[in-house]
């Protein structure tokens, strides 16, 4: 009885896998024809996936360069204090080697701004602001926003937002020689477009959750407290009302309520984190650029 | 009959299945990650293990793991240092989305640093810079951040200061 009621049930299946089959093969055959739907839908796949894929890192760094002449521009010029610049590449360089992209040299960068931000240009140029730094009280917090723009270069956020624009096309072969025709003209697009996105529009909430998300992960690696970036996105909800919103993290980044909530939700997977979170350290090198007497 | 067949089938299963559990397996995700003799920073190191490597995890669930390389050497790692699933492996020449081997990219990243900071500023940013008509001021900044590097020496001498990581005490 059981075999019986079985027989109709196995011969559908075979029907239908046949079907499928043969459907494929049909697919299959239009996908080689150029002016079938299926091949131009391939065609147009293949060209976007090769213009992604056709992106040296030498041409990333070119893009995070010339956004890294454009941020000094609009922010302001690195603060002229080497002990702190120094200090702040140490602190970077010890999340970011714990990142999931380890392999590039990143540089971090505090630019002489009052505007609370932080923003990573691709190739692994980080950004923080004497205004942002001046909201953390420890290393460990610094830790949690560098790691946090790291998680961006890591996922090239920025890359993959102006890919979604199209602006990367034909941008992947750029050399000094074609910067003066209409690549260039495309370059300069393309880093404009950037910059919208970085210093006034923001990156897809999507993508800074999951920077976020790679900033606990990589604080936690590297040793140092994962919270203490929840403890910053706490301090700066405290000067909401009343701080600058043009160009800073309260315009460019998801708001700070869902941020928190997530994260802190997300914290419970640590739970042997440590709590190392170094104020003092902090203190010495950040307390004399905050005070304008910068020890150099 | 059948039983015993289906009996011993089963136990066969059972068992694979308990030797793929036990091979669990971790990567390594950080530069400079070194295999030591002993649950210590300061143990002595057993082999240098590049950003990628395959190990399988031994024994531990702390601070400190042991496991065992692809070549069969037995040490312990600092936790931070490995990862249950794989890096992205970085590709020079592309996007990551087919594959390079993530040695060719260290080298050509490694390369495309050395080379800027002989150089200073790239060509491409060069002419950008000129086109922009960027002030010279400012291209000397981007000169300077680009020569500040930090090695993965100066990284370790910092985090032991701090007694962060596998420093911690």
């Amino acid at each position: 009885m059981n075999k019986l009621r079985l027989l109709p049930l196995v011969a559908l299946s075979c029907l239908v896998a046949a079907q499928a089959h043969a459907g494929w093969q049909d697919t299959l055959n239009n996908l080689m024809k150029s002016d079938s739907k299926e091949g131009k839908i391939l065609s147009g796949a293949t060209q976007v996936l090769s213009s992604s894929q056709e992106m040296t890192y030498q041409t990333e760094c070119t893009v995070g360069e010339s956004l890294a002449l454009d941020s000094m521009q609009r922010f302001g010029k690195p603060v002229q204090n080497e002990a702190l610049q120094k200090y702040v590449n140490l602190v970077g360089n010890a999340v970011a080697r714990n990142s999931r992209r380890s392999t590039i040299p990143y540089r971090f960068v505090v630019l002489d701004s009052p505007v609370q931000n932080a923003f990573a240009a691709p190739g692994g140029i980080v950004f923080i602001s004497r205004g942002l730094l001046d909201v953390l009280d420890n290393e460990a917090e610094l830790a949690g926003v560098l790691a946090h723009e790291v998680g961006h270069v890591a996922e090239k956020h920025a890359l993959k937002s102006i890919r979604r624009a199209q602006f990367l096309q034909g941008a992947s072969a750029i050399t000094a020689a074609t910067m003066k025709g209409s690549k260039g003209q495309q370059f300069e697009s393309m880093v404009g477009d950037l910059q919208n996105t970085l210093f006034d529009k923001g990156l897809d909430q999507g993508m800074e959750y999951e920077a976020d998300q790679a900033a606990l992960e990589t604080t936690y690696r590297t040793g140092y407290d994962p919270g203490a970036l929840v403890s910053v996105l706490q301090k700066l909800k405290k000067q909401e009302a009343t701080a600058a919103k043009n160009g800073s993290w309260f315009s460019t980044h998801p708001p700070l309520d869902e941020r928190i909530a997530r994260l802190s939700a997300q914290l419970a997977k640590y739970p042997s984190a440590g709590s190392v979170k170094l104020p003092a350290r902090f203190a010495k090198y950040v307390k004399p650029a905050k005070g304008g007497k910068a020890s150099k | 009959m059948k039983k015993r067949v289906l009996g011993g089938a089963l136990l066969l299963l059972t068992l694979c299945a308990g030797q793929t559990l036990g091979a669990e397996k971790r990567w390594v995700v950080s530069e400079g990650t070194t295999l030591k003799k002993e649950q210590s920073v300061s143990a002595p190191n057993l082999a240098d293990l590049p950003v990628g490597a395959e190990l399988t995890l031994v024994e531990g669930e702390g601070r400190w793991l042991k496991v065992q390389t692809a070549d069969g050497k037995e040490g312990w790692v600092y936790a931070g240092r490995v990862s249950d699933t794989q890096p992205v492996a970085e590709v020079a020449g592309g996007d990551g989305l087919l594959g390079d081997s993530m040695q060719k990219s260290q080298i050509n990243t490694a390369k495309a640093d050395s080379a800027r900071s002989v150089r200073g500023l790239s060509p491409e940013t060069a002419a950008y810079a000129k086109q922009h008509g960027t002030p010279e001021a400012l291209k000397k900044e981007l000169d300077k951040v680009l020569a500040r590097k930090v090695s993965n020496n100066e990284v370790n001498a910092f985090l032991k200061e701090g007694k962060i990581g596998e420093y911690a005490q």
